[in-house]
């Protein structure tokens, strides 16, 4: 990270992500809340980037921004009676408490801890390694993530099947 | 080992003559200005940022050239197939069209609805360019010739295309309006289902080349002297419909179906927000015209050509002629329905993607593994891929009940009986359909 | 697990791109499935029954071309043919022969605009209909050349028809048709084959003969459900009982077997046309009768086969110039009973493909 251009785009992006979390927060309309949290996904992607993990960052694009919001959106306009908005609550007060600890304990332990700093030989193709990886050393967490998938999707496909309906193909 | 592409033919380090005025190669041109920049005495990030600088113009233009030049073209040859003469008044042939079209754009009146989230609003709109924009940036126009050259091209491309449903989600809905709402929904429903086509179709490229980088994608075509549409006809047919759907043009245009909920997610948008959208339409067809060009056309290659004609040229040709194919089927078919559509894509061209994946791999595997030549195994591939093709899109259609004879078309009976009663049911699906079971 | 839904009202018209005039329906939708549609005509009334009141018998005329705007001939035809009842005049053999040509010139015209305008709500951009639109420029300048306007004709006036056709007109018309079949094969092979079209009319809009007849529906409806009726065939009028015809049937009853049923008869057109053209007689065109004629006091219903079905004039004389009832049976307004038994269960695409199918005018549901 010693080139300026690194240096600055961190800062940026640094400055993008942390700066839509706290929007998504503070926001009144729950929808635009969403739209800043897919600016913070992208914020995080483009944080990748400077980490030279390239794959994934696109992957943190495809699937967060991508579709992960898609989601949330349609999560969103299908409940009927949740209220479209980041409503005062009367837990205002303990929120803050509670997030100004968790904020000062993990910055404390941010500061007090010794990083080793690792010397980096330039940008690699990450692509590759990582598909070897998942397929030799990682296999039984891909295979178990596979099947969680399958049995999300026919879980959705039984969830909306009309009534009464014969068994088809 | 013969499948190192570094031993291909060579094109690679051709007689390039990489002096400003080969037009051949237009980096040369910029690279002499560079190091006229260098010369004066600028500091280091000066050169960089100027050659950024220029590539993002030379885009931006290109593509707002070619666009208005396409609203013409596309508009006087749908009319040759119409039968009519397409426009002609505005200026000689009609060619000052796009103008008026964009002064008469600029000029309406932009109607925000009062309860519409207004920036909300302009966020869709403007979401909408991004992909597109994005895309072109790492598309190989010429040798050398491209933004950026990211080691995950590929992946890429599929990656910044998913924004396109946030941005259409978001439209549909700021406008505060229901058949706005109804028409995204529908929208966003039919672009995941092709995106996972597209990755899948994109698969086989990218199991060839051996990387997901855009530019050894066209090298690898250039050494081997083949294109991946001879060694790839399923993908390539998985890829174009899915890339039609996913730019939204017919017909697969359920976004903008005029005759069924007016026009969809952008119905509340009028004057240059609404020009943003039609913008947007064309430069994703151009940024999709562009990957399906440089993953399975050859890129700016063509055997050798391009040592004579600029690698450039050909690129640009080649992708004319793939939009004026998407000219075409606007033109001639019409629309399905969206669950149609959904149907088509689950059932239809999602086995048949994975299945090419599948032989794909185990042809590559084998070419590996025994260690044949490229003359005589990529010969073989294409001629078992096509054959592949053209079985599995029949055997799979004649088993999912595309070609059952209630499907298929027929003629009226003609009689001279009056009075006589010829009706019998439609069968089996037919009538599930219409009492709401299927 | 039950999820509960609400169902949601859509309100297509009167204003959109493709409610074929002005037609205004209330969808009510569950998801994407029609439950309950709410058809609401009306807004091109233009009280002609009432207006009919105050003009004489061959005043009206000229009503009957604007009622079915798009098929004027037919609409005059059946007009004259229940005055000349009340009347009991015959009209010469030469007028009868021209009516039967004028007649199925205008079915095939009709017919181009309601096929045309099926391909376009499935959606093909107006190709294939600005390809049929080629021939009905060629049948409309026939008709100028006959009586010298191209939509509103009122050529068929009580007792005959309103003018001879000039000596161009049969090289035209012999022209003319011996080019529509290589045309016909053209669209038969556009249209009839497309897979897409296929697939969006296929078991679409499926009307069973029994219900269709309990309906009152008639034209290509019905016989697109199955039952071979024609007017033409079942109450001859003109000269149809002189020239030789198929009736054209569907079996399935849905928006493809309709479709079909319409391209046949445009077939079936062509072949009476080469007939009459041929057989025509010479001799006077009309029955001489005063500018405003009196029938003798009764009643009258003609009906006839119009490109949308039974177009039938039930006219109602008092001895006075002017009709004491004048009411017009319309298709479009009778077919139009069976678009809710058509459309629920279907979704909100099929819904536009079905109105399509129907092929109304909404000059004749609204009068």
């Amino acid at each position: 990270m010693e080139d300026t251009g690194t240096i600055v785009a961190f800062w940026l992006l640094a400055a993008l992500t942390v700066g839509s979390a706290l929007g998504v927060a503070a926001v009144r309309d729950l929808i635009r809340a969403v739209v800043l949290l897919i600016t913070s996904f992208l914020g995080v992607a483009g944080l990748y980037i400077t980490l030279s993990a390239d794959f994934v960052a696109v992957a943190q694009v495809l699937i967060y921004a991508g579709a992960i919001s898609v989601l949330i959106l349609f999560a969103i306009m299908l409940t009927p009676l949740a209220s479209r908005d980041n409503a005062e609550t009367f837990l205002q007060v303990p929120g803050l408490l509670l997030a100004g600890l968790v904020a000062f304990t993990m910055g404390f332990v941010s500061l007090k801890t010794d990083w080793s700093v690792v010397e980096r030989g330039g940008f690699e193709e990450t692509a590759a390694e990582i598909g070897e990886a998942l397929l030799s050393k990682y296999v039984l967490p891909f295979e178990l993530a596979s099947v969680l998938l399958l049995v999300a999707m026919l879980g959705s496909i039984l969830l909306v099947r009309p009534e009464g309906s014969s068994a088809e193909e | 080992m013969p499948f190192d592409p570094s031993t291909g033919s060579g094109l690679r380090t051709g007689p390039f003559l990489a002096e400003w005025y080969d037009l051949r190669d237009l980096g040369n041109a910029v690279g002499a200005f560079l190091d006229w920049i260098r010369d004066q005495g600028a500091p280091d990030w000066v050169p960089y940022v100027v050659s950024g600088l220029i590539g993002v113009v030379a885009i931006l233009l290109w593509v707002i050239l070619s666009q208005l030049a396409f609203i013409w073209i596309e508009r006087r040859v749908i009319g040759r197939m119409q039968a009519r003469i397409g426009p002609n008044r505005v200026g000689p042939q009609g060619l000052l069209q796009p103008i008026a079209d964009t002064i008469k754009l600029f000029l309406k009146e932009a109607i925000t609805s009062r309860k519409a989230d207004r920036a909300l609003f302009w966020v869709g709109p403007v979401l909408i360019f991004l992909p597109a924009l994005a895309v072109l940036a790492v598309i190989p126009f010429g040798r050398g010739m491209f933004l950026t050259d990211l080691n995950v091209g590929v992946l890429f491309v599929i990656a910044v295309a998913s924004v396109n449903t946030v941005a259409v989600f978001v439209a549909g809905w700021a406008s505060n309006n229901k058949f706005a709402l109804l028409g995204a929904m529908r929208t966003v429903a039919m672009l995941i289902s092709y995106e996972l086509i597209q990755v899948l179709a994109l698969l086989g490229v990218v199991v060839f080349a051996g990387s997901m980088r855009m530019g050894a994608v066209v090298d690898w075509q250039s050494d081997f002297n083949v294109w991946v549409l001879f060694l790839q006809p399923l993908a390539f047919i998985s890829f174009i419909i899915a890339s039609a759907v996913e730019i939204g043009r017919s017909p697969m245009d359920i976004s903008e179906a005029e005759s069924e909920i007016v026009a969809g997610y952008h119905t509340e948008y009028s004057g240059i927000k609404f020009g943003f959208f039609y913008a947007a339409e064309y430069i994703a067809a151009f940024a999709v015209c562009g990957i399906i060009v440089t993953l399975y056309l050859g890129g700016w290659t063509a055997w050798g050509l391009e040592q004579w004609v600029p690698g450039w040229l050909l690129f640009l040709g080649k992708l004319y002629l793939t939009f004026f194919l998407f000219i075409w089927t606007r033109g001639t078919l019409p629309r399905l329905r969206i669950d149609q559509l959904m149907a088509f894509a689950w059932k239809f061209l999602l086995p048949l993607a994975l299945l090419n994946v599948v032989v794909t791999g185990a042809e590559v595997l084998i070419w590996r593994e025994a260690d044949l030549s490229a003359g005589v195994a990529l010969p073989i591939f294409g001629v078992v891929n096509a054959g592949l093709a053209v079985a599995l899109i029949l055997g799979w259609a004649t088993f999912m009940g595309h070609l059952r004879p209630e499907r298929r078309a027929k003629r009226a009976v003609l009689t001279q009986e009056l009075g006589a009663i010829y009706y019998t049911p439609p069968t089996g699906t037919d009538e599930a359909v219409r009492t709401g079971e299927a | 697990m039950a999820m509960k839904t609400e169902p949601f009202v859509v309100n297509v018209g009167p204003q959109h791109p493709s409610t074929h005039g002005v037609f205004r329906m209330r969808l009510t939708l569950d998801g994407e499935r029609i439950t309950d549609v709410d058809m609401v005509v009306g807004y091109l009334h233009r009280s002609m029954e009432k207006l009919a009141e105050e003009r004489t018998f061959t005043q009206n005329i000229p009503f009957t071309d604007r009622t079915d705007y798009v098929a004027a001939m037919t609409g005059n035809l059946a007009y004259v043919l229940a005055v000349e009842k009340l009347c009991g005049i015959e009209p010469p053999e030469r007028a009868q022969w021209l009516r039967v040509i004028m007649s199925e010139l205008q079915r095939f015209a009709s017919h181009t605009i309601a096929v045309g305008i099926f391909a376009n709500d499935c959606g093909a951009w107006h190709t294939p209909m600005m390809h049929m639109l080629r021939e009905r420029e060629k049948i409309l300048d026939l008709f100028e050349m006959a009586c010298g306007a191209r939509l509103t004709t009122n050529y068929m006036r009580i007792g005959g028809v309103s003018r001879d056709i000039p000596p161009e007109f049969m090289p035209a018309a012999h022209a003319l048709i011996a080019e529509l079949p290589k045309r016909m094969g053209e669209y038969e092979g556009l249209l009839l084959e497309n897979e897409i079209i296929l697939t969006r009319s296929r078991g679409v809009g499926v009307l069973p003969a029994d219900l269709a007849i309990a309906s009152s529906v008639s034209g290509p409806i019905l016989r697109g459900s199955g039952v071979a009726w024609d007017i033409r065939k079942a109450d001859p009028y003109a000269a149809y009982d002189k020239v030789e015809f198929d009736i054209c049937v569907g079996t399935n009853g849905d928006v493809y077997d309709r479709f079909l049923v319409r391209v046949a008869e445009m077939r079936q057109s062509i072949h009476i046309l080469e007939q009459a053209l041929d057989m025509i007689p010479a001799g006077p065109v009309a029955v001489q009768m005063p500018l405003a004629p009196r029938p003798p006091a009764g009643e009258a219903y003609s009906r006839i086969e119009s490109p949308r079905g039974e177009l039938g004039f039930y006219v109602v004389s008092d001895g006075g110039p002017a009709p004491y009832r004048f009411h017009i049976r319309s298709p479009s307004y009778i077919n139009l009973t069976a678009f809710s038994d058509m459309v629920v269960g279907m979704t909100v695409a099929d819904a536009v493909v079905i109105l399509g199918s129907v092929d109304i005018v909404l000059g004749e549901v609204d009068r």
